[in-house]
């Protein structure tokens, strides 16, 4: 017989505060808190981070080779994003009027409305 | 979630047809990942791939860490151990993908300490060898793991993901090791005629090792090559004999630069050809290294089975307290 | 300063100085041959930054014109070296580049034991009356958190894991505490670096490593062995362990002393 070699555990990490939780790799670790003591200093060594997550393997519903084919989507949704109204930019041109767009609204955080 | 597999036909493929898929996601550049479906042969190449170089990062760390303690100022001790702390965490990151590789087969790192220990893991032919001075130190940070660049860049855009992202993290770190390989070089060479000879004496021994390194240029030359099926599967680009000729025309004017000779006086770059013509290393002396006869190999596989044994009981305490 | 004063000061320096050099040496013993290769690389990290706190404080000696930092670190002689016996101390029988016979429950015990007398001495410290050490202590101070938490990890795991791992840890901090009645003691100067409030009282700094100790000792069930005096390294006595390993250390920096390196 083999020996045991603990279980699998997936590392996340945050760069920054304002950042996203990525994921970085997998370890060994025979439980959650020698998982949290390996994770900085296996992957992390020379970059910023804020806070670690670390999730068993076996925690971790994915999908199969099979199941990916319920990400599959027709394109024809473009009444959910702006391409299905760039038309409104020449309406508003009419109207003596800009567009509001994405990168415009996206602008105004932190109220600064110009 | 629910699980709605059971409503849908799995589609059912024939051996033929899985195979067809498979060739053609890796002729469309797609990423093979760990769950999806592979052939046996891309598995079977890929688990003695990627666990030679694991274990030979694990191998590596013996004869760099042997100069460890005793680097020459506070500054150099630090550098070096960083250096150990990376060649481990490299073989973490590519045991990781073996062993994930491995699940169809149940076998699990402790499957491959064992065929390290039996010998039917090879590692890397440069760390059978001694490391008798600093220089020698100086010489792996700079020039081995120069020419680990140049075979681990060639594979970064691997069909494998998971290889391919290891490869990443990997070779961003090799930056650092070849620049403290380059520092501990630099040092010696513009110190006294002591350090100079050291570093010359360094050269003369290791040169040989660092064109086996790459491998034979076909399977004529020692029996075996893996390289036409890794090239195929696009899991590398280039053969063994295009990287040996990169690495000389990376290396071998940073090396004269110095004001170092190179111990082979027929090297010449041919401008006809545009190949470095160079005399062959004894590629039976390699054939002889691999398989454990090298002048350190049994005193490293020595340290490690007895530093792997010697610790088995605190791996099965801390199995106990899985949860 | 008086010079009293000064050789006072210097005396401590070399306590924290040595103590960290030596500690993180046995600590990068263990390169490449920990029960875990990712424990392998986590370690790395401690030994790393013990091998740092070494430098800052070989620097501020460097600054007092004690001479080179490097010089300091790699040529003094063992009577000399006024580190803890505990940090001289070899990982276990066999020389680290052969057949090491490493014990990890010493390495576990060792190391816990120390990194709590240090993280006591550094809070004492960011009060010193010197103000560059002072200083020091505040950002070595930032880098203990996690070397008590991964000691502290690995001393209560093992020892609630199996009999045989209990076993071990027992007889390993038997070990540890025979070595460890120096880690307090500031040596033959002791009275003048508490005079110039230096550090706190070595009385207070041990009462409170015991009282921080206790209650991970009651949950896990374990009685604390005697400690013991086996030398006293504050005062340069030390074993041969240390010669051993200081002419591992020096090797090759005293192949050339003025050579640039």
């Amino acid at each position: 017989m083999t020996e045991t070699f603990y279980q699998e555990f997936e590392v996340f990490s945050k760069r920054t505060p304002n950042a996203a939780f990525t994921h970085q790799f997998s370890l060994l670790a025979p439980n959650k808190e020698m998982a949290l003591l390996m994770a900085q200093e296996n992957f992390m060594r020379r970059e910023p981070v804020v806070d670690i997550w670390v999730v068993k393997r076996t925690d971790v519903r994915g999908l199969t080779p099979d199941e990916k084919q319920m990400l599959t989507r027709l394109d024809n949704k473009d009444y959910r994003t702006t391409k299905g109204y760039g038309y409104l930019k020449k309406k508003w041109r009419h109207y003596e009027q800009q567009m509001l767009d994405e990168k415009e609204i996206m602008s105004w955080q932190g109220g600064d409305s110009k | 979630m629910y699980d709605a597999t059971h409503l849908f036909e799995p589609e059912v493929m024939t051996e033929e047809e899985k195979l067809a898929r498979f060739t053609e996601r890796i002729e469309n550049g797609e990423k093979i990942e760990a769950d999806d479906w592979m052939p046996a042969f891309y598995r079977d190449t890929l688990i003695k791939l990627i666990s030679m170089h694991g274990i030979s990062e694990i191998m590596g760390a013996l004869p760099e860490k042997e100069w460890v303690p005793k680097a020459p100022s506070l500054r150099r001790k630090l550098g070096i151990m960083a250096k150990v702390q990376d060649e481990m965490g490299h073989g973490q990151l590519l045991l990781r993908v073996v062993e994930d590789l491995m699940k169809p087969y149940e076998k699990t790192r402790g499957d491959l300490m064992d065929d390290l220990f039996t010998g039917r893991l090879k590692f890397h032919n440069v760390f059978h060898m001694p490391t008798r001075t600093w220089a020698d130190a100086g010489t792996i940070g700079w020039l081995v793991d120069g020419a680990a660049i140049i075979t681990q860049t060639n594979m970064l855009g691997a069909s494998y993901g998971p290889y391919a992202r290891a490869l990443q993290r990997i070779c961003a770190e090799e930056v650092f090791h070849a620049q403290h390989g380059e520092s501990i070089i630099m040092a010696l060479a513009e110190g006294t005629p002591e350090q100079k000879a050291m570093i010359q004496e360094s050269l003369d021994e290791w040169w040989e090792s660092l064109l086996m390194f790459f491998g034979p240029a076909t399977k004529e030359t020692t029996g075996t090559s893996k390289q036409d099926i890794t090239i195929a599967y696009k899991i590398r680009t280039k053969t063994n004999e295009e990287l040996r000729q990169n690495f000389f025309t990376k290396y071998v004017p940073r090396i004269q630069s110095l004001g170092l000779v190179i111990p082979d006086p027929t090297l010449r770059f041919d401008e006809e050809s545009g190949q470095w013509i160079y005399a062959q290393p004894d590629w039976s002396e390699f054939k002889k290294i691999i398989q454990g006869g090298g002048p350190r190999s049994k005193e490293r596989l020595a340290l490690r089975r007895t530093s792997y044994q010697n610790n088995a009981w605190v791996r099965e305490a801390l199995a106990e307290t899985m949860a | 300063m008086t010079e009293q004063e000064r050789t006072a000061l210097a005396a401590l320096l070399y306590q924290l100085a040595d103590d960290d050099f030596l500690y993180a040496f046995r600590g990068s013993e263990w390169l490449g041959l920990a029960p875990h290769i990712e424990e392998d690389v986590a370690s790395s990290s401690i030994a790393q930054d013990s091998m740092g706190h070494a430098a800052m404080y070989y620097q501020l000696l460097e600054e007092l014109g004690e001479g080179k930092a490097d010089a300091l670190a790699h040529v003094r002689l063992a009577h000399e070296r006024k580190n803890s016996i505990l940090v001289e101390r070899v990982n276990g029988p066999g020389y680290y580049m052969e057949t090491p016979e490493y014990d990890w429950a010493y390495a576990v015990v060792r190391n816990y034991c120390y990194t709590l007398a240090k993280k006591i001495r550094i809070d004492a410290l960011k009060n010193s009356s010197y103000a560059p050490l002072a200083v020091a202590a505040v950002k070595i101070n930032m880098e203990l958190y996690y070397h008590l938490l991964h000691w502290q990890t690995w001393f209560t795991q093992l020892y609630q894991a199996t009999p045989t791992a209990r076993q071990k840890m027992d007889a390993a901090l038997e070990q540890v505490l025979a070595d460890f009645g120096d880690m307090f003691d500031y040596g033959e100067h002791g009275d003048v670096i508490e005079e110039m409030r230096l550090i706190e009282g070595q009385g207070i700094l041990l009462d409170r490593w015991y009282q921080t100790l206790t209650p991970t000792l009651v949950e896990l069930d374990v009685t604390l062995p005697e400690m013991r005096m086996s030398s006293n390294g504050r005062n340069g006595e030390h074993s041969a362990d240390l010669n051993d390993a200081l002419s591992t250390l020096g090797e090759v920096y005293l192949i050339d002393q003025s050579a640039v390196w």
